[in-house]
């Protein structure tokens, strides 16, 4: 193969170095830069999501940044160990959603790590159930525990997916203090381990993705593997980034639907809870804040031409560029609201 | 009957189900193999004694302490040019060499000449086919 | 089909290189055809999708296929998959038959692709109906009955399967991991290792710790005799090759092809299983099992069938469900979601083009495999007559590079390697088995989670024999699979 990653991107470097002023004052950053992912799958949202942004900042910094798939536990090692900055970490808000559900050998991420820029949603986090389910909506499934029925959901729990589960659990809690103990979790790992579940008659609901189970819903009603969305956790604001024509037969219209307002999960009565899968960047405690000046300044241009919103849209990725300071601030926000849940639904 | 078989799994707990299952049938197949075995287990000392004494020592142990020292070295070496597979590189041509130099009978130097080729070369090869083409990272 | 859609001279090039460059990292110890499309991936963006998935599945055959020659010539498996070739392949090898075992090996490996792809292009849809029906019992037994294969690789029943069950142990060593359905805590691990255990030991360091440096130590050990020469693996001689050595295995052919296949279907599964079950049932059905593991031509067919009938099978659930039946499959979901198509029940009708595309990918991908393969054997088998001196450092060298790189660069996989090559030498010297032990290991971790959660589900013990009547079939094979081992021990102790 002659048309290496490498190659590639030895010429867009070259070409950057020779177009853009911006690669002489982020000499300091490292040349060699390895970014390290939450996951461990390079065929997931975690590694799409990072290599575009990888790819964006190499152009940008004349860099060479590669993106590693070493898993949560790991990446957090391999952060931990190196301050000079070539090291780095892209991941999503299982990084503090682990320590919240507590995670073992988990840590709180604000206080271990420096945590930097946002720079996408992933909108598709979403719960559904079988074609043929007595649930028509989340207002149906709330309803039932209510009156004493037993709702098992397929989750896997203590991060992303879970989150959904913990906030159902809450509305219950709201709406009829005690029916929440109707809302019971169905341990399961993978998407086809929760497909299964479902499949199986062992969940009524289960948490799943725009991305990985439309099709399921196109199917006709009689077809075992057929499934509805009920909710879709993502917030209008960051589905109004969707493309329009949605995916599949789902448009962005019809997504809203799923979604509040139009399909409330209740936080505390008056608001409805949210979550929004982000991807952003963590740095090691003692890195140079320049350096992590440095990055947001890059990724501040990257994100003012517009290229990468439009790679970032194709792979339906929502663009939210928000430089370190703020992304902390708005995080940590997250987090806080996150952690009430929890402790709400457990205490 | 029905009473006999049924089982509750609480899942906060569901990690240790599979590894003291597993332990207990090792345990036991343990027992048999000594009960079975125990006279060869007893005369153990005489089977390693013999091991030992037929053991080519300067060779093994020299292969441990060159792997050991190989895989030490690496992290360290390529700290100093992160990112780069430099550690590596660095580490295994002496490796190559040194081993390949353990391993051979008779040191003669037609021998030893395509051994260094190839203690720098192989390396210096798969260094760049993995960190360059393949784009991978290497201590 | 409207071939002309989408074939060109690019897309032809690229399923042939693909497959070249995945028969590389196959052949390579601990380097998999994972890790080979994981490399390539990020090329595919800017070669559209037909030809991406070109050079995907080429690499993807090819890295399966790969396997076979480290796994014959030197006794390493190249990948997990490959473990039972070794089993057979390797004795040959070391009787002077490596390149016969070799051209076995790679036209077992044809007839699998080929088998797999006909099942794949015919019935996807239905076989992905069919596989939605294995709950958490039947995966279970599917993987016990795998487990029974220690039983017929032992060759002291008793110290077999000790061997086999200390493999499932070492394998539950770290967290409970919740990616496949467990709750995240620890176990097993010592007091004061948790930094390094806590992920547990990952495979592949661990297979090329107990075949490749355990052989390196072996061989210090005794000293570094002299290899074989040139006239021992008889290169050049052209050892007569006919295929009249597939007369009498053509069901054991098409049976390993489609259990492999099947394998592939199922997700969760993986891909080890499918070479581990077509070798077992192989070793069951055959006239004569006792020859198995002393260089049995039919033991390297059915495993290298088995491996290769999974590449067809593991699109199965991709392609008709958006599930990937193996970590390959898994990129590849990367693959279409980076080119904005959705995986699902309707892929197949909704993207008519790019199915056709990847049949005639797979279809290029084999018929390359085979090609290259069958005509670099004199230049594969001349590896075993390289010195010595030469040869282990180098393979000491690729088998760090694989173990570092296998999870993108972690350290203490490299020091696992050298753990289990040292575990792997003092195995043999108290007369434990390998061969279990790494079977054990392998399907340790699917086997707690599928008895586990069977029982988390279902709540009662009978389930495993009442769920349905594929369980009922399933305990069938086991017991034929473990009474055929017994019954040969016994013959064997007389």
């Amino acid at each position: 193969m002659t048309f290496t990653r490498r190659t590639l991107l030895a010429a867009a470097s070259a070409a950057a170095i020779l177009a853009q002023p911006f690669a002489a004052s982020a000499a300091d950053l490292p040349k060699n830069i390895r970014m390290v992912i939450g996951s461990t799958s390079t065929g997931g949202d975690t590694y799409q999501a990072a290599s575009i942004v990888a790819d964006a900042l190499s152009e940008k910094l004349g860099a060479n940044i590669k993106v590693d798939a070493v898993g949560a536990v790991n990446g957090f090692k391999a952060l931990e160990r190196d301050s000079r900055g070539t090291t780095i970490m892209l991941f999503h808000d299982f990084a503090y959603l682990a320590e919240l559900y507590g995670g073992k050998g988990f840590v709180n991420p604000f206080e271990a790590f420096t945590v930097g820029a946002t720079i996408a949603n992933n909108p598709g986090n979403a719960y559904l159930v079988g074609a043929n389910s007595p649930y028509q909506t989340m207002e149906d499934i709330l309803t039932a525990a209510e009156n004493g029925e037993r709702v098992r959901v397929a989750i896997q729990p203590g991060g992303v997916s879970e989150i959904g589960f913990s906030a159902m659990k809450n509305a219950a809690k709201v709406r009829a203090p005690g029916s929440e103990e109707n809302i019971v979790p169905v341990n399961t790992g993978s998407q086809s381990d929760k497909n299964q579940a479902m499949w199986d008659g062992l969940a009524d609901v289960i948490n799943g993705s725009i991305q990985a189970n439309e099709q399921f819903t196109q199917l006709d009603g009689d077809d075992q593997k057929a499934m509805r969305f009920v909710w879709i956790t993502a917030s209008p604001e960051t589905l109004a980034e969707a493309p329009e024509a949605g995916m599949g037969k789902l448009t962005r219209d019809g997504m809203l639907d799923y979604a509040s307002p139009a399909t409330s999960v209740t936080l505390d009565g008056t608001q409805d809870f949210t979550f929004d899968k982000e991807f952003f960047l963590i740095f090691n405690k003692d890195m140079d804040p320049a350096l992590i000046d440095t990055i947001d300044g890059a990724l501040a241009e990257i994100y003012d031409e517009g290229e990468i919103q439009k790679k970032e849209t194709a792979a339906f990725f929502t663009p939210n560029f928000r430089p370190s300071a703020e992304a902390r601030e708005h995080l940590m926000e997250k987090r806080e609201t996150y952690k009430k849940v929890i402790a709400e639904i457990s205490g | 009957m029905g009473n006999l078989t049924h089982v509750t799994i609480d899942f906060d707990s569901s990690h240790l189900i599979f590894p003291a299952l597993t332990g207990c049938i090792l345990g036991l197949l343990g027992l048999a193999i000594l009960i079975r075995d125990r006279r060869a287990i007893l005369a153990s000392g005489a089977h390693w004694r013999r091991i030992l004494g037929e053991t080519d020592k300067m060779r093994f142990f020299g292969t441990l302490a060159l792997t050991v020292l190989y895989f030490s070295a690496m992290v360290p070496v390529g700290d100093i040019w992160p990112n780069t597979g430099m550690g590596f590189l660095l580490c295994s041509i002496p490796l190559v060499a040194l081993s390949g130099l353990l391993f051979m009978r008779d040191r003669t130097l037609r021998k030893t000449v395509p051994l260094m080729i190839v203690a720098v070369a192989a390396p210096l090869l798969v260094w760049w086919l993995f960190t360059d083409l393949f784009f991978l990272t290497l201590p | 089909m409207d071939i002309l859609a989408f074939i060109s001279p690019l897309f032809v090039l690229l399923a042939i290189g693909g497959t070249l460059v995945g028969i590389i990292f196959g052949a390579i110890p601990g380097m998999t055809a994972t890790m080979a499309v994981a490399v390539c991936l990020p090329v595919t963006y800017s070669l559209g999708l037909e030809n991406g998935l070109a050079l995907l599945l080429g690499l993807y055959v090819g890295g399966i296929s790969g396997g076979l020659v480290p796994a014959i010539l030197l006794g390493i498996p190249g990948t997990p998959s490959s473990i039972t070739t070794t089993l057979d392949g390797h004795p040959m090898a070391k009787s002077g038959h490596g390149e016969k075992a070799l051209r076995i090996g790679i036209c077992a490996s044809l007839v699998g692709g080929l088998v797999s792809l006909l099942i794949l292009d015919l019935f996807a849809p239905t076989l992905a109906d069919f596989a939605i029906k294995f709950s958490y019992v039947e995966k279970f037994l599917i993987i016990l009955f795998a487990l029974s294969v220690m039983a017929a690789l032992s060759s002291d029943l008793l110290l077999g399967i000790f061997s086999g069950f200390l493999g499932i142990f070492i394998s539950l060593i770290g967290t409970y991991d919740v990616t496949k359905g467990g709750n995240g805590e620890w176990r097993l691990i010592p007091p004061g290792t948790e930094y390094w255990l806590e992920s547990g030991f990952s495979l592949l360091p661990v297979l090329i710790g107990l075949f490749g440096l355990a052989a390196i130590l072996d061989e210090a050990e005794t000293g570094m005799k002299a290899g074989m020469s040139r006239k021992d693996v008889r290169i050049g001689q052209h050892e007569k090759f006919s295929l009249t050595i597939f007369k009498g295995q053509w069901v054991n052919l098409i049976r390993s092809s489609c259990i492999g296949t099947f394998v592939g279907i199922l997700p969760g599964v993986g891909g080890s299983a499918a070479s581990i079950l077509s070798y077992s049932n192989a070793k069951t059905f055959s006239k004569n099992p006792e020859k198995f593991g002393k260089g049995e031509p039919a033991g390297i067919m059915a495993s290298e069938a088995g491996n290769n009938g999974l590449t067809g099978g593991a699109l199965v659930p991709l392609l008709s469900l958006g599930i990937p039946g193996d970590s390959t499959t898994a990129l590849l979901i990367g693959a279409f979601t980076l080119q904005g198509v959705q995986v699902g029940p309707l892929f197949i009708g909704n993207n008519p083009v790019t199915w056709d595309a990847m049949i005639l990918a797979m279809l290029i991908a084999n018929i390359a495999m085979f090609v290259l393969m069958y005509y670099a054997i004199r230049y594969f088998a001349m590896v075993v007559t390289v010195p010595k001196c030469i040869l282990f450092p180098v393979i000491l060298m690729m088998c760090v590079i694989g173990a570092y790189t296998i999870n993108y660069g972690i350290m203490f996989d490299v020091w696992t390697l050298l753990i289990f090559g040292v575990f792997g030498w003092l195995m043999a010297k108290i007369r434990l088995e390998v061969a279990p032990f790494i079977i054990g290991f392998i399907l340790g971790p699917s086997a707690e989670v599928y008895f586990v959660k069977t029982l988390e589900s279902f709540g009662d013990l009978t389930i495993f024999f009442t769920k349905s009547w594929i369980a009922v079939f399933l305990w069938v094979l086991i017991a034929l699979s473990v009474g055929g081992s017994a019954y040969l021990q016994t013959k064997k102790a007389k």
